[in-house]
């Protein structure tokens, strides 16, 4: 695959001219070291993962790219050190929960932006759009203030005490990863053809009767797109996952993202196992992009780069 | 868009169900679009103010009241812009400065500017020729862009994770000879430079992806017709590149280095999950965190947190104005 150029004069030569001669040839050899570079570069810590997870405790030394030994037992011995799956569970409860609100509230948005003409679209639209770009630590502080249930109006406590439960997570993830999905579902409605809805309302269906017949089921692949990448997005989410729970207590809903610190700091020298761990909690949205990569892919893409 | 008719049907109001669905969803259609459009909005816009809105108002607000005794000010009283004030000329006793010119690479406005500054050139080469490479047909081009995916799609606590079990002295191979090279130091995770250094490569892997996917949209998007003409016309493979390529791929480049830019500015997990902690590299969020949980000043933590949507909204508004200009 690769071309080697050799010590040996002749053959190098020949390459050489043969290269020039026809330089579909060396972009062609150009192509496949960039390739093989690329896949190297990207799988090569994950691999490295592999490595340090299969090598036993005592032998973890200089690691480099083969395991020394052969330990899969580190991948059972994950679930007794540290609770993992109650942490991936909570982080899975947390993630769905979140995607089911974003998808509700998004589709609701995507609809109005993209079928609806109205006063003040356009900047409502750009409202939305400016929160995704805000940095999560402008919203903390009052956040964190109004979830430990410290915000008085006239002495009335706005909020109850949530941190440490799912609404003090889940509120700001959705906040947080709405904008995407409104962006993806308001590309997605406004290419559905009016007539379908005018023929709908024409034969006397409602309002809501249109929506709910006519327009949401011709966009599922729209609310697939927005709920696989909602869904990832909280899975990958550390800011709020790390400061809206105080415990870092499973019992307390913490999710994955304390399963793995945990190691870190309590059991600071089973490498291993933070190893094991790490691959453990990667599994799910690794088959989650071999299932959805077409869904991530134009996902991305009609967030970022709406013309 | 929608007809104005307002026929109510037995089939839709009805069927069943109570009469107070069926009067509101004939309160439905008496609505003239506009006010179904606010309607439908009504939910989105409570959460977000909610969460956003008010936060962002909030903040501002608590970052213009003092946090200390000093003088003859007391805990919470308003002083306007004397935090900010305080920020800028280095006078904030904090765990790291803010912006300091005795110290200017330890203050966490150089530290994310080079963070954020070098990532992102670095992820938009990279992301390039990997869009370049998936732009191409060849076998198992499914699998290979599941590959160059897969890091994107890696919780950032395992990006760390990945990192630190790398870079830890004695486990990882690489310490001993990057560290005899002088590129990093023994300790990597408790020296600022090197920390910068590994926690930039970390992000390169992980996000070079999403630069690569935005500008492979991009590369679909160019007429295949053009490189026609320009093959007929004897363009080399690099002459269609600069001439073809280049200029009408520049744009999306641009979107893509700014959405990077934005969440690149804003980084935090990877510098706690890889093990140097915000203490060795105090991004501004970081320092927003530990100047907030760790030294409990909330004036103070309000300030860089405004100060940090702040920048950020100065790149916000080039790409709104870029949106605008599109007409949406």
């Amino acid at each position: 695959m690769a071309t080697e150029s050799e010590s040996n004069d002749g053959p190098f030569t020949r390459w050489v001219q043969g290269a020039i001669s026809d330089p579909e040839r060396t972009y062609r050899a150009m192509f496949y070291v960039v390739m093989i570079f690329f896949l190297v570069t990207t799988l090569f810590p994950l691999y490295y993962l592999l490595v340090i997870a299969l090598t036993p405790t005592s032998a973890i030394q200089d690691m480099g790219l083969l395991p020394k030994g052969f330990n899969p037992g580190a991948f059972v011995e994950i679930f007794e050190v540290v609770p993992i799956h109650f942490y991936l569970f909570n982080s899975f409860v947390l993630a769905t929960v979140t995607t089911v609100i974003v998808i509700a509230l998004a589709s609701l948005a995507g609809y109005v932006f993209g079928r609806l003409e109205f006063p003040g679209r356009v900047p409502l639209m750009l409202s939305v759009l400016a929160i995704s770009y805000f940095p999560p630590a402008a919203f903390l502080l009052p956040l964190y203030q109004l979830f430990q249930g410290d915000v008085m109006v006239f002495g009335v406590q706005v909020f109850p005490r949530v941190i440490n439960t799912p609404p003090a997570m889940v509120l700001p993830f959705s906040a947080l990863f709405l904008p995407l999905s409104i962006f993806i579902l308001t590309t997605f409605y406004s290419q559905i053809p009016d007539g379908l809805e005018d023929a709908a309302r024409v034969e006397g269906s409602t309002r809501l009767g249109a929506l709910f017949r006519v327009i949401i089921p011709l966009s599922a692949p729209g609310v697939a797109t927005a709920a696989v990448l909602t869904f990832i997005s909280v899975y990958n989410e550390f800011f709020f996952s790390y400061l809206m729970v105080t415990s870092g207590k499973f019992t307390n809903w913490a999710p994955m993202v304390y399963g793995i610190l945990n190691y870190q700091t309590q059991y600071s020298t089973l490498y291993n196992l933070m190893a094991a761990a790490s691959i453990v909690a990667v599994i799910p949205v690794a088959i989650l992009v071999v299932v959805a990569q077409e869904k991530i892919v134009s996902g991305l893409t009609a967030g970022a780069l709406k013309e | 868009m929608g007809t104005e008719t307002e026929t109510r049907t037995q089939r839709d109001a009805g069927g069943g169900r109570s009469g107070a669905y069926t009067r509101s969803v004939r309160w439905l259609e008496t609505l003239d679009e506009s006010q179904f459009a606010y309607l439908l909005l009504a939910p989105v816009f409570l959460l977000l103010g909610l969460i956003a809105f008010w936060p962002l108002l909030s903040t501002f607000e608590l970052s213009l009241h003092a946090d200390r005794l000093t003088g003859a000010t007391r805990v919470g009283e308003f002083v306007g812009l004397q935090n900010y004030v305080e920020l800028f000329t280095g006078q904030k006793a904090l765990v790291n400065p803010f912006f300091s010119l005795e110290q200017p690479l330890q203050s966490a406005l150089v530290v994310t500017l080079v963070f954020t500054v070098v990532s992102v050139l670095f992820e938009t080469v990279i992301g390039f020729g990997q869009a370049l490479v998936l732009d191409q047909d060849f076998r198992g081009r499914r699998w290979v862009r599941v590959a160059i995916i897969l890091p994107w799609a890696v919780p950032i606590v395992i990006q760390g994770m990945i990192f630190y079990l790398m870079f830890q002295p004695g486990v990882g191979f690489a310490v001993g000879p990057l560290s005899d090279l002088g590129i990093i130091s023994s300790q990597p995770f408790n020296d600022l430079g090197s920390s910068l250094l590994l926690i930039i490569v970390a992000d390169i892997w992980k996000t070079s992806a999403f630069m690569a996917l935005l500008i492979l949209a991009g590369l679909q998007s160019i007429d295949r017709s053009l490189y026609d003409v320009a093959r007929v016309s004897g363009a080399s493979r690099v002459q269609q590149f600069r001439y073809i390529t280049l200029p009408l791929v520049i744009p999306t480049v641009a979107v893509a280095m700014l959405f990077r830019t934005i969440d690149a500015a804003r980084v935090f997990g990877l510098i706690e999950a890889s093990g140097a902690g915000c203490t060795t590299v105090p991004s501004l969020s970081c320092q927003v965190v530990t100047t907030f949980f760790t030294i409990g000043r909330y004036g103070t933590a309000a300030a860089i947190a405004f100060t940090t949507a702040g920048i950020i909204s100065l790149l916000v508004a080039v790409n709104i104005a870029r949106l605008a200009r599109g007409g949406l």
